[in-house]
């Protein structure tokens, strides 16, 4: 259990007997210029039309943000391995998911088209 | 942790004194400490899933329905979505800087980080209401109850599609896309109210003065929940506010 | 107490302290941070919400004798006979998976048993582990509010457009179904901080002299089985939470007339509950390694094939949910893929089942009560697999689907399988938990009554099934009579096997003998504590030996019980600690 601590414990000031990593507050300040930097960015990438890259470019920005915060905030990069594998893996399980249910709504959509052609009316509550 | 329970110590003879923070079942504060992070972890592996239903949602009706989203997408208004994405991020930088802090025994530095992130929460939550407030009073909301009034639609729709009426928006179903909206933001706004208590408790025992470079676990961990709040966030905004 | 005494103080004079006596008070019991005692108020729950959900299967089976009775006029509290059937087939299922078969095992038993097998003192999270029981009773609290709400008709799986927006049932029902989605919300949480709770006493208490193949074979089980808890119930609290939201405002996600999907509820539904069948089942696989090794006096035969079968089960459980969905509108397309992966199943659940019966053979069986529900265990899951292989393959499913053939095999699985393991399990630790040995003859009766009983309550429904008898019925074409009256008399047997069980189980806390360390020879470490355990587990530190080494115990006839062979103790080391 006590391994593995060792490693860090030569820099930042760190008193004696720390358990785990201190950031430096200057990396937490760049993690945060860096995130402010992208806000932009995606800001700015949806004011263009890119068609269906629109969707791609602002979950790939965020997806980078997410792993910004993850890495340095989160102290992903200096934790145990194993909390890593947790969140890939939960994020592999989100993914298929979402990638399954809405490939299988995709196909079945022209069911519930001819449904709502059927039916006509409106909805109303 | 387990207070009530330490007291019933049995014998440990290698160690000249066990911490009073060491609950009885544990040897020693690095198990202890990376015991409790490993639950959170966990706990935040649980929390990507239980937000997965709703991101689900939104790919489905999305991946469906690409008019109906691009008109809904112009009654959120991109500069408040914004203020809040910064707004966030500065919280998530104090909540990362509490733990610093709290890691180098800076009670003051603790404090203030501490009460910089709770007013953030706040901030976040105040733009919220006024997003809310804004939407409820125009008749944006969810499923059959929508009913705006053309006069009431954004500007910027109105502009690039003079002939859009809120009548023919109703009809499309943009309901679903409020649903999603209100269902998303509502669920993660109640996460932020509950980082909100979180960061109160930590203050009052900050004050208490009852962290110090090995027992700061519960500091870590609502900082950790506190990044989940913000990375929830860091999705939402762009797929909501930004893309059409 | 490794090696085991002869003599207990309990004997003469002062009684021995343990974890049931060393502080006697209610509340004591209420705030209590001890695993075994909450295991021990988690076990008087599930067993209580067995029975309950036992009565309405016994109540179905006795409408179905001869089919709904024709009530006077306008019914009794306003409801025909077969509405009535329609709630209690609700209650009977949701009472039952959510309420038993899902807390059952790991909650009762995982939660007493995990830190002893570790050697530990308590498990990681010990407020979690109470919160879990708490949140656990809200949800008995609001399925009880159900109940007094009218009760609902929805099947346990809620399914709108029926169930959403009060259905076909008015008003009352609309209450009911709020309590109801409550209740497995908060239900979900508890069984995801139990989980929770479990890896990380698995990965953070295990002691440094045990590695994880060095695990007894039921934490494998339980480790898997939290893998499921912790990453897929999540998706079923979202999906309820969402469910409510439509049931009281209509916003337009699952109901069609509002905009929504209903074939969606079902993909989300079914994320969680098709993994959800393996949380019932991978502990149930746990309890039966430990219970085939001990009564055959021979090494768990494969023991890595098992643990990682276990781990690939809960894997594969996540890619399969969509074959509860052939016939709901999900694309075919979908469904052919989630046909095949289906199958995928079957591998390492057949890899267990030959382990179990490679383990028996040349072992010295002894037919306790623990293994003859062992070898029902075998027997009735390997009919419960194997239709579940029918109903894999597409072709079949639309026939079968929503007849009895899916009732039979889904019970051949959670009740032959899951409830025959927990009542094992019961029996097999029950010395252990309360430090009282139960009538050896009874017990022996009772699980043979199980068996019987089961066997003639669902063997003919596989038959009526694939002649084309449809599920959630309260009536039935003539044909069918010989079919449910022989299960409906199969079920008042079963019954009665339980309710003996319930009987010399309670008498045998007051007047039972007195257990010994270790009474059937087992070699996992919660066997060298003493019965009841000390509030700290272990008086004396476990000593190492491995969990399936038999030869390592010899048989003690002053006591009754095996002890430690004395060189073991000599030579072998105690579990140390990092410090």
């Amino acid at each position: 259990m006590s391994e593995a601590h060792a490693a860090h414990d030569d820099h930042h000031g760190q008193l004696p007997g720390t358990i785990g990593h201190v950031s430096p507050w200057q990396t937490l300040v760049k993690v945060l210029v860096t995130l402010l930097i992208l806000t932009v960015i995606t800001v700015a990438i949806a004011q263009v039309d890119l068609g269906r890259l629109n969707v791609v470019g602002a979950i790939g920005v965020a997806c980078v943000k997410a792993s910004v915060v993850t890495l340095w905030f989160m102290h992903l990069r200096y934790d145990k391995r194993f909390n890593f594998f947790i969140l890939i893996g939960s994020f592999a399980l989100v993914a298929w998911m979402i990638g399954y249910i809405l490939f299988d709504t995709m196909l079945y959509q022209h069911n519930v088209q001819d449904y709502k052609r059927d039916r006509q009316a409106p909805a109303t509550p | 942790m387990s207070t009530g329970v330490a007291d019933h110590e049995t014998k440990h003879d290698t160690l000249p004194a066990r911490p009073p923070e060491l609950a009885m079942h544990f040897d020693n504060m690095h198990q202890q400490f990376h015991s409790g992070k490993l639950g959170m972890w966990l706990f935040l592996g649980q929390e990507l899933l239980f937000f997965c239903g709703l991101f689900t949602a939104y790919a489905v009706y999305r991946g469906n329905h690409q008019e109906m989203f691009h008109y809904a997408h112009y009654f959120l208004d991109t500069k408040m979505g914004a203020a809040n994405t910064v707004v966030l991020l500065v919280s998530s930088l104090t909540a990362a800087w509490s733990v610093r802090c709290a890691m180098l025994e800076q009670r003051k530095g603790l404090l203030i980080t501490l009460a910089l992130t709770f007013i953030c929460a706040g901030a976040f939550m105040v733009v919220k209401y006024f997003e809310y407030a804004h939407k409820l009073h125009i008749g944006a909301v969810w499923g059959g109850g929508f009913h705006v009034q053309t006069a009431d639609l954004p500007p910027e729709l109105l502009a690039k599609y003079p002939e859009m009426t809120g009548e023919k928006l109703k009809d499309m179903g943009v309901g679903s896309f409020f649903a999603i909206y209100f269902c998303m933001t509502g669920l993660h706004g109640l996460h932020v109210l509950v980082g909100m208590g979180l960061y109160i408790w930590l203050f009052i025992r900050a004050l208490k003065g009852h962290f110090n470079r090995r027992w700061y676990g519960a500091v870590d961990n609502v900082a950790l929940y506190w990044h989940i709040v913000d990375i929830i966030w860091i999705f939402l905004f762009p797929l909501l506010y930004l893309i059409g | 107490m490794a090696g085991g005494v002869v003599e207990k103080p309990a004997a003469h004079g002062k009684p021995r302290k343990h974890y049931l006596n060393h502080v006697r008070t209610f509340g004591s019991w209420l705030v209590t941070l001890d695993h075994k005692r909450i295991a021990m108020m988690y076990l008087a729950a599930v067993s209580f919400s067995l029975l309950l959900g036992g009565v309405f299967a016994i109540s179905l089976r006795t409408v179905l004798w001869n089919g709904a009775p024709a009530l006077p006029e306008d019914g009794i509290l306003g409801a025909t006979m077969e509405q009535f059937y329609n709630r209690m087939f609700t209650l009977h299922g949701a009472v039952m998976v959510f309420l038993f078969i899902i807390p059952g095992i790991p909650a009762a038993l995982g939660n007493f048993i995990l830190p002893m097998q570790l050697g530990t003192k308590d498990l990681a999270l010990p407020r979690v582990n109470l919160l879990s029981w708490y949140l656990y009773v809200m949800g008995l609290c609001f399925f009880v509010a159900v109940l007094v709400f009218g009760g609902l008709d929805t099947g346990w799986t809620l399914y709108p457009p029926y169930s959403m927006g009060g259905g076909s049932q008015g008003q009352h029902v609309w209450m009911s179904l709020i309590f109801a989605y409550m209740a497995v919300f908060i239900l979900g949480f508890s069984s995801i901080l139990t989980g929770l709770n479990f890896i990380v006493t698995i990965h953070k208490l295990r002691p440094p002299g045990m590695g994880m193949y060095d695990m007894p074979l039921f934490l494998w089980a339980l480790y898997a089985t939290s893998l499921i808890q912790v990453l897929a119930t999540p998706v079923i609290g979202i999906t309820l939470g969402l469910s409510l939201i439509e049931h009281m405002f209509h916003v337009g996600i699952f109901l069609p007339e509002y905009g929504g999907d209903p074939v969606m509820y079902q993909h989300f539904f079914w994320f969680y509950s098709h993994p959800a069948v393996y949380i019932m089942i991978l502990p149930a696989m746990g309890v039966q390694s430990e219970i085939m090794g001990t009564f055959t006096r021979k090494h768990i035969f494969g023991y890595k094939a098992i643990a990682w079968s276990s781990i690939a089960i809960a894997a594969i459980g996540f890619i399969v949910w969509g074959h509860h969905m052939f016939v709901s509108g999900q694309s075919p397309t979908a469904g052919i893929i989630f046909s095949f992966l289906t199958y995928l199943v079957a591998i390492p659940s057949a890899i267990k089942v030959f382990n179990w019966v490679a383990t028996m053979y040349k072992g010295s069986i002894d037919l306790k009560t623990p293994m003859i529900y062992g070898l029902n265990f075998i027997y009735l899951f390997g009919i419960g697999g194997l239709t579940g292989l029918f109903l894999a393959s597409i072709s079949n499913n639309v026939h079968l689907h929503d007849t009895y053939f899916v009732i039979a095999h889904f019970h051949m699985v959670m009740v032959g399988s899951t409830v025959n393991a927990f009542l094992g399990g019961v029996h097999y630790w029950w010395p252990k938990m309360t430090g009282r040995m139960y009538n050896e003859t009874l017990g022996r009766i009772g699980a043979l009554l199980v068996f019987i009983g089961f066997n003639l309550a669902f063997m003919p429904q596989f038959v009526a099934g694939t002649r084309g008898m449809p599920r959630r019925y309260a009536n039935y074409l003539d044909e069918f009579t010989v079919f449910n009256q022989a299960s409906t008399i199969g079920a008042y047997i079963l019954g009665s096997g339980i309710g003996l069980q319930v009987i010399y189980l309670i008498h045998s806390l007051f007047k039972g003998r007195k257990a010994p360390d270790n009474p059937w020879g087992a070699a996992s470490l919660e066997w060298q504590s003493e019965s009841p355990p000390d509030f700290h587990n272990f008086t004396k530190p476990p000593i190492v030996t491995g969990a399936y080494d038999y030869e390592n115990w010899e048989y003690e006839s002053e006591e009754a019980g095996w002890r430690l062979k004395q060189e073991v103790i000599d030579t072998g080391k105690t579990l140390s600690k990092v410090h």
